[in-house]
């Protein structure tokens, strides 16, 4: 019932944010502030998206009590989590050479000092957040 | 590693579906432990021995080599 009422705020939350962002793009025809705007409309329209999807998978197995046991056990399986984790680990891997890559070829095409040492440091964040949680996890386990 | 699980499942009449239903897995998860595909936690291994009443030894065979 708790994730139930998260939900729905987030539903709720999503359809504010995405209704301000098309009436301030209304109101508002010209300017930088429009980009702003429409983030607005689409981050809303996402979170809005997520909200209602999960309220609705509670409708879908409220009457089927079964099916809900059958998909918190899918959710909590073992082999699942793993495989999961690996998948998740190998997409990882590969994001950091993409990026890596992807960072060189900004570099060569001189877009600016400020955005490539923005990119540089969201690089470095991410792969410092790996080390945390490898240490965090080596004294934990 | 190997085990006796298909054969001591299919020894007491149990389906796949069931046992993945009494230990709180997948029915994927059993076929895989069945065909050697995936080595369970040791918690899973526990859950089987006692479901089945057995030592986890009876189950599953370490090998040596296997590193």
């Amino acid at each position: 019932m708790k994730r139930k009422g998260f939900y729905r705020l987030l539903a709720a939350g999503g359809l504010a944010g995405m209704a301000a962002g098309l009436m301030l793009l209304r109101a508002c025809p010209e300017g930088a502030a429009r980009t702003a705007f429409y983030l607005m409309v689409g981050l809303g329209s996402g979170v809005f998206g997520h909200g209602a999807g999960m309220l609705l998978s509670f409708r879908a197995v409220k009457n089927a009590p079964d099916a809900a046991r059958q998909l918190e056990i899918e959710r909590k399986d073992e082999r699942n989590v793993m495989i999961g984790n690996a998948a998740k680990g190998k997409a990882f891997d590969l994001m950091s050479y993409l990026y890596g890559a992807l960072v060189f070829v900004f570099g060569f095409m001189e877009i600016g000092l400020a955005p490539l040492l923005l990119l540089v440091a969201a690089y470095l964040f991410v792969h410092g957040y790996a080390v945390y949680w490898r240490v965090r996890l080596e004294k934990e386990m | 590693m190997k085990n006796r699980l298909e054969e001591i499942r299919k020894s007491r009449g149990i389906r796949q579906e069931e046992l993945a239903s009494a230990l709180g897995v997948s029915r994927q998860t059993i076929g895989s432990l069945e065909n050697g595909r995936y080595n369970p936690s040791i918690l899973l291994a526990f859950k089987l021995a006692r479901y089945f009443g057995m030592q986890i030894e009876e189950i599953f065979i370490y090998e040596e080599d296997e590193g």
